[in-house]
């Protein structure tokens, strides 16, 4: 919330909130240890009319002023009710399904399964890791729960993992906590979104993730289980359970296990470096690269047999997704989206002599839409301009605003699809180094 | 042939059990147990944040009415700053979306865009901020 960074500057606020946010607000100020002023309106405020925005105005005035003049801050100590470390026993009795629907009622699991996290069990779980139990991977958003080793290898237990599996998970969950990756945004938003993990090097074979053929689907223990217990780590330490603070208006399938997939390296065509390589790392280093997304886009092409008539349809295709962007929402034109393009569709490109810059920039040059398409009132419309330049209704708009933004890695196997993964606003990607 | 015994063998107990035990409930031989877990909800640490105290008036005052850009939000502040115009004397109101178009953003994403967009704002020396996040 950037009135708090206000109120560090020594500006006091008051912020206006809607009733559909107002706990979301209220939370979000307390998990970083403030409880300001807030006014709170009749929910919506978007998507009506000038005279009816105007009237909610009129008819909280008075509390406005009144917050403006009246309200002054309590002073209350810094909260921390136990040490993070060791974490508290939970003595319970029942059978494993008596237990399952006590962590479900009481807000410790996501409603699937959990394996019952014994102290035993947990301790095995650390075996996987050199890291010491107490270590502080981060606070996690909402709730700054703190999230310590000991209670990744727990949630780790819970999902059904493998000790082997710690490493990978630990550099996930610390790519994620990392602030440019806004898993506070991703996990109290109104949108689909949800965290998605890239994983390059020799620890996709070593632990036996998939990354070929239905890599992110079912049947593969390393992805199912590791994609659980992030969303459990994230979602129990971090609090965020709908219907408040996660604020998401339908959700998916992803707040379960999160989307998460090896690059399929095998298939990377002649002269095509690995995705980690292109971001710095070297081919033999182990790397995760997270960011959080908007639910991918299929691009069904079993036609084309040019690069150029497949980057026409992939034009096409991802069009519709500009209107997140523009002038409308001009950061989304300043971050990455991934193409996950499928082993044939690579093949089709790069048999052709293509290279990823060549295909990139293509695909940029493609994926455009009119400057008309957006609605007049865009927030961002005077910054568009003054960054892209000057324009006519008839400009074609690109999604980025530099060709280099389209990040490229192989995902999948066998098949006519490819996938276009567009971020989250305020999102960028996080690459960790697995370390053992 | 040994194949062939065992599986007689195995048709036989089942049948036996039917008759001796009932229906066969898997789910009924978990027996409740005492647990001893660990919570994995972790505890929480919240450093408290020193807040400003507000003017006790407004007549004066440099009032900052700052829009994130969800829609709306700009209209909504526009009409409280016509309404602080006329019930305040010499209150002097800025838009944050007039002079600083570059902090007009739904979701900050960062505690490092935050504070530049803070940082901007603040350079504008208001007096106190009333901020719209619509929605």
């Amino acid at each position: 919330m950037d009135q708090l960074e206000l109120e560090k500057l020594g500006i006091p606020t008051v912020t206006i909130t809607t009733t559909e946010f107002a706990s979301l607000a209220r939370d979000t100020a307390f998990g970083q240890g403030a409880e300001p002023s807030f006014v709170v309106v009749p929910h919506p405020m978007g998507m009506i009319s000038l005279a009816e925005i105007r009237k909610k105005a009129e008819s909280v005035f008075p509390e406005i002023l009144k917050a403006a003049t009246d309200w002054q801050p309590v002073v209350k100590p810094t909260l921390l009710a136990k040490p993070a470390y060791p974490a508290e026993k939970l003595k319970l009795k029942g059978t494993v399904e008596n237990i399952n629907a006590i962590f479900l009622s009481r807000g410790l699991s996501l409603g699937i399964p959990i394996i019952p996290p014994t102290p035993e069990l947990v301790g095995e779980m650390l075996k996987g890791t050199s890291r010491r139990p107490e270590e502080v991977v981060g606070r996690v958003p909402p709730r700054m729960g703190v999230l310590t080793i000991e209670l990744v290898a727990t949630h780790a237990v819970m999902a059904g993992c493998k000790p082997s599996y710690m490493p990978l998970l630990i550099s996930a969950l610390e790519a994620l906590l990392d602030p440019i990756a806004n898993w506070r945004g991703i996990t109290t938003t109104t949108a689909t979104s949800a965290a998605m993990v890239i994983v390059n090097g020799p620890i996709v074979k070593e632990i036996g993730l998939a990354s070929g053929q239905g890599a992110a689907g079912k049947m593969h223990h390393a992805n199912a289980s590791i994609g659980y217990a992030i969303n459990l780590a994230l979602g129990i330490v971090g609090g965020s359970k709908p219907p408040t603070p996660d604020k998401s208006t339908l959700g998916g399938p992803a707040d379960f296990v999160c989307w998460i997939f090896g690059e399929n390296e095998d298939k990377l065509p002649a002269g095509w470096k690995p995705f980690h390589v292109d971001r710095g790392f070297k081919e033999s280093d182990s790397v995760v690269t997270v960011m959080g997304i908007y639910p991918p886009v299929d691009n069904i092409d079993h036609w084309s047999i040019t690069p150029e008539e497949h980057v026409n349809w992939w034009g096409h295709l991802v069009t519709p997704l500009l209107s997140i962007g523009g002038p409308c929402w001009i950061t989304q034109m300043e971050q990455p989206h991934i193409i996950g393009l499928g082993a044939e569709h690579a093949q089709l490109v790069a048999g052709a002599g293509w290279t990823k810059d060549q295909f990139r920039k293509a695909l940029w040059e493609k994926a455009r839409i009119p400057f008309s398409a957006w609605p007049k009132g865009c927030p961002n419309t005077d910054l568009f301009l003054k960054k892209f330049g000057k324009v006519t209704p008839d400009t074609l708009v690109p999604f980025t605003f530099k060709p280099q933004d389209l990040h490229v890695i192989i995902a999948g196997g066998y098949g006519k699809h490819s996938h276009f993964f567009a971020p989250f606003p305020g999102c960028f990607p996080v690459s960790r180094m697995v370390q053992k | 042939m040994q194949l062939l015994g065992f599986t007689k063998g195995l048709v036989i107990a089942v049948i036996l059990a039917g008759l001796l035990g009932g229906p066969i409930d898997i789910l009924a031989e978990e027996k409740i147990q005492d647990w001893e877990l660990i919570n994995p909800e972790g505890v929480v640490k919240i450093e408290i944040m020193k807040l400003n105290p507000h003017p006790s008036r407004l007549e004066g005052k440099t009032i900052m009415l700052r829009s994130n850009g969800k829609h709306n939000g700009d209209k909504f502040l526009i009409r409280v700053g016509e309404l602080l115009k006329d019930k305040v004397k010499d209150i002097k109101i800025i838009y944050s979306w007039e002079v600083a178009p570059e902090t007009v953003d739904p979701i900050t994403g960062s505690h490092e865009r935050s504070k530049k967009f803070a940082q901007k704002l603040a350079s504008f020396k208001p007096d106190l901020v009333i901020a719209s996040q619509a929605d």
